[in-house]
């Protein structure tokens, strides 16, 4: 971004944020450098951008084997039989297992154990696994693999999401094809409006496309238990379905954390977990499992595509009366966590507005397309994409302008939600809006220095300025942050202080997976923050403490966040007694301060490398958030929800409207993060969910077609590159939630929602056309 | 992958007899495809012969002002050699809009020639494909068609070739040079690639053992415009949906000479010359723009899902010779910043 205009730059951005209303009271105890709110260097940048950094995929050990998965072919068919006698006559084979060598139970699932882990007489999906094969070397597995003999009666399958909530498919799982329902019933389900609007919307299937494969290493351990290297998002989770599996106590399964080359929501359920260990046991060998590309793209769950149906009633003013919605989400062939996907769907189904009637019915069902679960944002990405394109449509109707429609239906700060939920803390959405609405916009395209790369089909020399037509659209989204409905939501944090040669020093220990965003550095800097000392070290995350639940749902900053700074606080608190003892002073007038306690009193102080001497101080802390409730099961009401994030984005883009192509020009976005724990981090989390937004809106979708993946590479499954994403004009607003660690707010999800209907807007404002569907393609602009 | 072979040939007769002598043997150029074909296990040869190593890496001018482009020659270094920059920058384009600069500095000039389709079923060893095995059926036809063809397909296949270079190639009335078994050939491009037919399998009519040694540019007027547009799905990085390889002269404002080449349409780089029949003497406007292209897509049979192509190549032509008949000279190529 060499744009000397553009203003993404962290410090402006810092100024703007500092100049919000409610900032949080800082109890900072320490000036030592690199505490919460600075950006210090992350301990991973300098090793990714050379290529140094060890992924899972890097892992090695000296005797190990390899493990392949031979997969269905078929999105559905019932297996007859599965014969291994030739696989097992290939020279360097070690093992050739099928359902039948599963000790525990061959079942598994995030939600619900509902997927086997080989499959047994039936496969639900193309791409399932149905035996394993290991081997010295693995070409030698995979050509063993291709040995194994299974027999299938192919079945014709189910694809289509609406007519099996229709009722309309034959039966996929014993209990029923619908994974859940649930409706949201508030206010007057008969409400009348004079300004009515109605749509179809349609979101196709995204894939998070992170660059590192499933990939991880499982070695036998003396005592029959197993130790599993992986690249994960949640040990513990993991570690629970891997021992149930392998029929093993849960204390013989150990997980620890390797290196991770992206979630984004797709490593929250296992892939080669269960394989690898299993594969390891009759080895008896340490199992390596590395996906390739194309396998990865069976490999895990992608984005539930939808079909919106909405109707949205309001007064002349363009005032909300009413929203009434279907939203059908296929969620393939096993249940992942299409549960909550539909809770999100339909909880958060009208956006961040004030809507007093409201009838939303939601529902994720069993197909035999590839399974669909968490991807960044889940449920409220697809919302947003219908109820935005609604507002736009309400604007037209009423015929005001899409920030004033927005405006006049903000949600703010004491607003209730259609779950009866009332919002509790700030909720900026007006402000957000107003802020990106307020920029400047980019200089029109000056025919007489035409830079290809500015320009729609980019160096393709598509076009050089004429056909070429300018929209601007707006977006705005909201994202329930940490888990929802009563589920049991925590963190467990280990801090140990000591004196290291002379020099204290801190060490952090958690289950809470690093996956790229800069987890370890956060942690570092609040450790930094509440004990006043520079050297933090952070112990590899593996399942020796306790669980710190997954690294999703914009929550780990928040959960594992809050649990360090607790354990930080039971760590001061000894810490403070053992100086009054030492100093003859009470603990209430001693505070931590660059690796010493200070009286404030009379400025008495002792080091703290010598306070320590030879012993260690360390304390374990499990922390919660405050409780939430289940919704009710037919009306959809209850306080399910913690907390909220909001971003609001505009976008600008050309279209070349002969060809089809666009170009978004610029992405203004504004977020409110409560806290700005990292700066730089933030400004990473909303430039990254937004190119993902901008991915769907133009480019992204697994391609299906009768529950095939027609294009699992990354030549035919397209992402955006640098050339498509545009600079960023970004706003971050700190308006602090008090129920939460440092006010913060969860950050990661909230942009990947507005950004895609923002571009959208933009591209209708420019072409005049209605584009109910995302992707937008060239074909879809051109009108053919 | 399957065990193979390797060897690595000094010279062409030697690599010529190398791959002759086995019928599951094959040159390796860069490796780009090929090498992805091998992991994907869509061909399974038993010997591959590195010719990498021939002295085919030059380009040089051909008596009466042609040039000659040798078979190992990267696709980089011809975008940026000069005779082509300036002389063929139709040509030069096309090689910038394909891949990314990584694979364009081992992409080798006949390697991109013979790169085969896109086609997901192709790639697919799971699904049948008259391509990749002849007789198995064609997974396309019931299947997502959006990339596939809209002219020239037959009942057993529909896949279109990927290439942007052999587009430009078509257009520029080139000439492939080749050492088989039986001795050298030259063939025009426009009848080295084939259409699908009742056998898909065969892309080109190259027979076994066929060495590409070289592609010859004919001489060019200096009177020539010539550009290369290719519309795909985002900004760099991606195969072509419709392209179009235009040169025209211009003499009092009438077209006099006009040679136009899709791609993304068919199973070969499509020269148009009904288009070019229609622009042949005719006024330049857009009108005559307009006639050129539906002379030439009238015939379009498109697919479930890609009727789309057929206006966007048609925009795609009549834009592109708008552009080349206002501009008063040859657009320089841009050099692709691909990340
Ligand atoms: C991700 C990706 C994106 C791409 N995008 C584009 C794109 O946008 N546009 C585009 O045009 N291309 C694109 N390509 C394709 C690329 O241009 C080709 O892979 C490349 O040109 C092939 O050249 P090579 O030398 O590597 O061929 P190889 O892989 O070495 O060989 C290809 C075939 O040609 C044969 N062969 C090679 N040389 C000779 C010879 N001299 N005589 C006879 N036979 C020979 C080989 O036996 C093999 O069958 C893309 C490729 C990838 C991987
Ligand atoms: S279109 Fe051609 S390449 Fe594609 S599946 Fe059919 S036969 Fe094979």
């Amino acid at each position: 971004m060499t744009n000397p205009s553009n203003p993404s730059n962290p410090s402006r951005t810092r100024d703007t944020a500092l100049s919000a209303p409610a900032r949080v009271p800082t109890e900072l105890t320490t000036s030592v450098p690199g505490g919460v709110g600075s950006s210090p260097h992350r301990p991973d940048a300098a090793l990714k951008v050379r290529g140094e950094f060890a992924f899972a995929s890097d892992l090695w050990h000296e005797d190990m084997v390899w493990g392949v998965t031979l997969r269905s072919p078929h999105p559905h068919a019932l297996i007859r039989s599965i014969d291994i006698t030739d696989a097992l006559t290939v020279p360097g084979v070690r093992a050739v297992l099928t359902h039948t060598d599963v000790p525990g139970t061959n079942r598994y699932g995030l939600e619900r154990p509902d997927q086997p882990v080989l499959a047994e007489d039936v496969v639900r999906y193309q791409g399932e696994p149905v035996a394993l094969v290991a081997a010295d070397h693995p070409e030698t597995a995979r050509r063993a693999m291709r040995r194994i003999a299974v027999d299938y009666q192919v079945l014709d399958p189910v694809v289509d999401a609406e007519a099996v909530v229709a009722g309309a498919a034959p039966l996929l799982h014993p209990g029923g094809n619908i994974v859940r329902h649930q409706p949201i019933r508030r206010g007057d389900p008969d409400a009348t409006a004079p300004v009515v609007v109605r749509g179809t919307y349609r979101v196709g299937m995204q894939d998070q496309a992170f660059l590192g494969p499933e990939s991880g290493l499982a070695v036998p351990a003396p005592d029959g238990g197993v130790d599993l290297y992986v690249a994960t998002q949640w040990l513990h989770v993991d570690q629970r379905q891997v021992a149930i599996a392998l029929g093993l106590p849960v204390d013989r399964v150990r997980l620890t954390l390797s290196g991770v080359g992206g979630a984004f929501g797709g490593r929250e359920d296992l892939s080669m977990q269960v394989h690898a260990c299993l594969l390891a046991l009759y080895t008896g060998r340490p199992v390596k499992m590395v996906y390739n590309r194309q396998e990865s793209f069976y490999g895990h769950v992608h984005r539930h595509p939808a079909t919106l149906r909405y109707e949205h009633g309001a007064d002349r003013d363009g005032r909300l009366v009413y929203v009434r919605a279907e939203i059908f989400l296929d969620g393939g062939a096993y249940a992942s966590s299409t549960p909550a996907v539909v809770a999100n769907a339909a909880t958060l189904g009208v956006g961040p507005y004030e809507v007093p009637n409201v009838a939303v019915d939601c529902w994720g069902v069993y197909t035999n397309n590839p399974p669909c679960g968490a991807m960044r944002g889940f449920g409220a990405v697809q919302a947003a994409f219908a109820y935005e394109s609604q507002m736009d449509r309400l604007a037209e109707a009423v015929g005001v302008g899409p920030v004033e429609i927005r405006l006049r239906n903000a949600m703010r700060r004491g607003s209730t939600l259609p779950t009866g939920q009332v919002v509790d803390s700030a909720a900026p959405v007006a402000e957000l809006l107003r802020r990106v609405a307020a920029k400047p916009l980019p200089p029109p395209v000056d025919p007489a220095e035409v830079d290809l790369r500015q320009l729609p089909g980019g160096v393709a020399n598509t076009t050089h300025g004429e056909g070429v037509v300018r929209g601007v659209g707006y977006g705005v989204g909201i994202k329930n942050i940490c888990f929802s409905e009563g589920f049991d939501d925590f963190s467990t944090a280990r801090v140990r202080v000591e004196a290291v040669g002379g020099e204290v020093a801190a060490t952090v220990h958690t289950a809470a997976c690093e996956v790229g965003q800069g987890l370890v550095t956060v942690l570092q800097q609040i450790v930094r923050t509440e004990l006043g000392v520079r050297r933090v070290s952070v112990l590899p995350m593996d399942t020796s403490i306790g669980d710190a639940g997954s690294t999703s749902a914009s929550r780990q900053t928040y959960m594992t966040g809050g649990a360090v700074r607790a354990a930080s606080h039971a760590v001061r608190d000894r810490l403070l007694a053992m100086a009054a003892a030492e100093l003859g002073a009470t603990a209430t007038d001693l505070v931590l301060a660059g690796g010493a306690v200070l009286s404030t009193r009379d400025g008495a102080a002792v080091d703290l490398a010598a306070l320590l001497g030879a012993d260690a101080v360390e304390r374990t802390a499990e922390w919660r958030h405050r409780a939430t409730e289940a919704v009710d099961p037919v009306t959809g009401q209850g306080n399910a929800h913690v907390q909220y994030g909001f971003a609001a984005h505009r976008a600008v883009v050309d279209v070349d409207t002969e060809l089809g192509l666009v170009r978004v020009v610029e992405l203004a976005c504004a977020q409110d993060v409560g806290r700005a724990m990292n700066p730089q981090a933030v400004l990473g989390q909303i430039q990254g969910g937004s190119a993902q937004g901008l991915g769907l809106a133009v480019m992204e979708e697994i391609q299906i077609s009768a529950g095939r993946i027609r294009n699992p590479s990354f030549t035919d499954y397209l992402i955006p590159t640098v050339l498509d994403m545009p600079p960023m004009r970004i706003d971050v607003l700190e308006l602090a939630d008090e129920h939460a660690p440092y006010g913060l707010r969860g950050v990661g999800e909230p942009p990947t929602i507005s950004s895609t209907p923002a571009i959208v807007a933009a591209i209708r404002a420019a072409t005049g056309l209605a584009l109910t569907r995302v992707p937008v393609r060239p074909e879809h602009i051109t009108g053919t | 992958m399957n065990p193979f072979e390797y060897r690595r040939a000094t010279d062409v007769a030697e690599a010529v007899a190398a791959v002759a002598e086995r019928p599951d043997a094959v040159f390796l150029g860069g490796g780009t495809n090929l090498v992805d074909h091998l992991k994907l296990g869509v061909t399974r040869p038993g010997r591959l012969v590195d010719i990498t190593r021939l002295p085919l890496d030059r380009v040089e001018p051909l008596p009466g002002g042609g040039v000659r482009v040798g078979a190992n020659v990267r696709n980089s270094d011809l975008a940026a050699e000069p005779v082509i920059r300036s002389r063929y920058p139709v040509l030069a384009q096309a090689l910038l809009s394909g891949a990314s600069g990584q694979l364009r500095n081992l992409a080798t000039t006949g390697g991109n020639l013979l790169q085969r389709t896109r086609c997901v079923y192709f790639q697919d060893i799971t699904t049948p494909c008259n391509k990749r095995m002849p007789g198995s059926g064609c997974a396309a036809l019931d299947g997502y068609t959006r990339h596939h063809a809209v002219l020239g397909a037959s009942p057993q296949c529909v896949a279109v070739h990927p290439s942007d270079m052999a587009v430009a190639l078509a257009a520029l009335d080139a000439v492939v040079r080749t050492h088989g078994p039986a001795g050298q050939r030259a063939i025009p491009l426009v009848e080295f690639h084939r259409l699908p037919g009742a056998q898909p399998e065969r892309d080109t009519v190259l027979d076994h053992g066929e060495l590409i040694t070289a592609v010859d540019l004919p001489a060019v007027p200096a009177t020539r415009r010539s550009a290369y547009r290719k519309v795909r799905d985002r900004a760099s990085y991606a195969f072509a949906l419709v392209s179009v390889a235009a040169e025209v002269e211009l003499r009092d404002g009438e077209i006099s000479q006009a040679r136009i080449a899709f791609g993304g349409l068919a199973h070969k780089p499509w020269r148009a010359q009904r288009a070019e029949q229609v622009l042949r003497g005719a006024p330049a406007t857009a009108a005559t723009f307009q006639r050129a292209a539906e002379a030439e897509l009238v015939g379009a049979q498109p697919l479930a899902d890609n009727a789309f192509k057929v206006p966007l190549a048609r925009n795609t032509l009549v834009s592109v010779l708008t552009e080349l008949t206002e501009l008063t000279g040859a657009t320089e190529p841009t050099q692709e910043d691909t990340p």
